[in-house]
């Protein structure tokens, strides 16, 4: 980077085009390869269908990312951790479940379906980060483990394993209310997302999370309690997975104890397209969203032109494996110059 | 006649008037489960034959698998950007689709219940307006596949009966085996059903189910499942196990991998659904709704009893359907 000052008086386009990435990276939080692939699949999508560009369809568009944008956010800060959380999916299940059956079963007040939501995946991920910090037993395992727990729970709890219909007119406008013409879900996973991305990039907590995710031990050197922060990680990503199941529930009018199967993988992919590492250390929530927005983009236009499910997960398998080639070659071209 | 069709575009153009284009032909849409079942794959036949006849086109579109309950709503949402003048929908679970169905009903769009996936009580509750539902009746066929049972064994058999249910909460799975359990009681007494268990319309999971019952009561003289896929996996289990001239197996749906194993006398029977003249149905209702005319709230397709006999006699002319 220090050469940029003596090139700078003569700038060629590949210099200004590192500038501007370097802008978007430093500034925005987001890799502009990212947003580019996210405009040209919009570009590509309005030439191809008629029905794609309007007000309607992108709000579809961004109700159809809710849930998974909001485990996306989970997945983002755990992996940026070098954590991972595979009960995400069966978490969220668990949530709209246990916090239909308080107020439909149990016949409790409306707002303990909120409460037991976000309390049961609270409750969740705090366990998970018990286990993982005190017991000292692989993320992997333990959350592996909290997806078949959580799943079967979620089972239990609903009566004949089906879903609990028929929640209270001010939980179901959380999920079917549209404030603003704007759908509920849409205005939580941008809300969601902007507090957790002024979270990851601008706090102490983030910084911390980004520290401990790139090399634990310099971490923990520098005095950060490794520990406490893993398990307040997992106990926020638990709860996420409840505000998703809290969601996944209003949306449906239901809560539904399959809600959820292998989102934890959806919201992985999300994560890592928006160019969130695998291994830690480097994670956005702004880049997720984008990563979000690019699977949810490319399913929307394939449902318009008709194009079966089957081809759509192709498409969606090639661009994360596209993705990360992507990184790669980045990291490679840094290291080299 | 051309008049009237003529009408029916009319109004079917008004409807897509706000759309970008309208297309010359009225649009269907289709939304099924998922296409990796043969049963949505003989519908979607029976969809084609009954548009090409109506002069229709259609526009079906289905999930990855029939446990994608959101992806199936987002699909629904998405299809009504595209405004078609029906919406035939195959709901994976009674209540995951009625957000959309509810808009469709805002934007005038007819909704079909196609393969009655959808709860009545639960539909009218929510206030989501259904021209009609159509499949064959589950609890008949439950009660069907019970019948040949009996009608193999005699109405004084006694011993130990499994039931492979659904998906748990899926109420075309449970509306089958409670048919058949109830039939099976009335008819003979002396089966039991030793076990009810979900085996969510999975073969592997069925085929484990049936293995554990087999290890409890060795004596097993008749399984019914509540698809055929399960139905084939609870065969290589018997078969496995050497009780293959023992145990009577009925599935439902008569799917063409059923059909193969029937022939090959594996499979005892299927109560087959004839899903190709389900789907067929559902397009000719639609049409004659949207012609101005009347249809009955409940459509029932018939379904029919497939054992090697009926399937190799050639003299059941309900056969044509069975694809």
């Amino acid at each position: 980077m220090s050469t940029t000052d003596i090139k700078r008086s003569q700038p060629n386009l590949a210099e200004r085009w590192r500038n501007v990435q370097f802008f978007f990276d430093t500034t925005m939080r987001v890799r502009l390869e990212s947003l580019i692939v996210l405009a040209l699949l919009c570009t590509a999508m309005t030439i191809l269908s008629p029905f794609f560009l309007s007000l309607s369809n992108f709000l579809n568009i961004l109700l159809a990312t809710s849930t998974i944008g909001v485990l996306a956010i989970a997945a983002t800060l755990v992996l940026s951790s070098s954590g991972l959380d595979l009960s995400l999916g069966s978490v969220m299940g668990l949530s709209g479940t246990a916090g239909a059956a308080l107020v439909v079963e149990a016949g409790w007040p409306w707002p303990f379906a909120i409460a037991g939501s976000l309390g049961a995946g609270a409750l969740a991920g705090y366990v998970n980060g018990q286990l993982i910090t005190r017991a000292r037993i692989p993320a992997f395992i333990v959350t592996l483990g909290m997806l078949g727990i959580a799943r079967g729970l979620a089972l239990i709890i609903a009566p004949n394993g089906g879903a609990i219909y028929g929640l209270p007119d001010p939980v179901v406008y959380l999920g079917q209310g549209r404030p603003l013409g704007i759908p509920s879900p849409v205005v939580i996973l941008v809300l969601t997302a902007l507090f957790a991305h002024y979270l990851l990039a601008y706090s102490r907590f983030g910084r911390h999370t980004l520290a401990m995710g790139d090399n634990e031990g310099a971490a923990r050197a520098t005095g950060i309690n490794v520990e406490r922060l893993r398990r307040t990680l997992y106990t926020l990503s638990g709860t996420l997975a409840g505000l998703a199941g809290l969601i996944f529930m209003a949306r449906v009018n239901a809560g539904d104890p399959t809600a959820g199967i292998s989102y934890e993988l959806t919201a992985i992919t999300a994560a890592i397209i928006g160019g969130t590492s695998l291994f830690g250390g480097k994670g956005s929530i702004l880049g997720t969203m984008i990563g979000a927005l690019i699977m949810g983009v490319l399913q929307n236009g394939l449902n318009l032109l008709a194009v079966q499910s089957y081809y759509q997960q192709i498409a969606i398998g090639s661009v994360l494996i596209l993705a990360v080639y992507i990184d790669q070659f980045q990291a490679t071209k840094e290291r080299k110059s | 006649m051309i008049r009237i069709k003529s009408l029916a575009l009319a109004s079917v153009a008004v409807l897509m008037s706000t759309a970008a284009f309208a297309a010359d032909k009225p649009l269907y849409g289709v939304l099924m489960k998922t296409l990796a079942n043969p049963f949505w794959g003989a519908m979607e036949q029976g969809v084609k034959a009954g548009a090409t006849a109506a002069g229709v086109e259609y526009y079906l579109q289905a999930v990855e698998s029939d446990q994608a309950a959101e992806p199936q709503l987002n699909t629904c949402n998405t299809m009504l950007e595209r405004k078609p003048a029906v919406m035939i929908t195959a709901a994976i679970n009674s209540t995951i689709l009625l957000p959309c169905l509810k808009k469709a009903n805002e934007m005038k769009i007819p909704v079909v219940d196609l393969d009655n996936n959808l709860d009545p009580d639960i539909t009218k509750k929510a206030g989501v307006d259904i021209a009609f539902h159509i499949g064959s009746n589950n609890e008949m066929a439950g009660a069907q596949g019970a019948g040949f049972v009996v009608s193999k064994l005699g109405k004084d058999a006694k011993g130990p009966v499994l039931v492979i249910e659904g998906l748990s909460g899926n109420i075309t799975g449970k509306h089958r085996a409670d048919g058949f359990a109830n039939e099976l009681k009335k008819a003979a007494p002396g089966l039991e059903i030793v076990a009810s268990l979900p085996g969510d319309w999975d073969r592997g999971k069925a085929a484990n189910i049936t293995n554990d019952i087999l290890t409890k009561h060795p004596d097993l003289v008749a399984i019914f499942c509540a698809n055929d896929g399960m139905a084939l996996g609870a065969v290589e289990t018997v078969f496995a196990a050497n009780k293959g001239d023992k145990v009577i197996i009925v599935g439902v749906d008569g799917n063409s991998d059923a059909v193969k194993s029937i022939k090959a006398g594996r499979l005892t029977a299927s109560v087959a659904q004839l899903p190709y003249l389900v789907g067929k149905q559902a397009v000719e209702n639609v049409k004659k709704i949207l012609e101005g005319g009347k249809v009955d709230n409940v459509v029932i397709v018939p379904t029919l009893v497939l054992t090697k006999d009926v399937i190799e006699g050639g003299k059941e002319p309900m056969m044509e359907f069975v694809k």
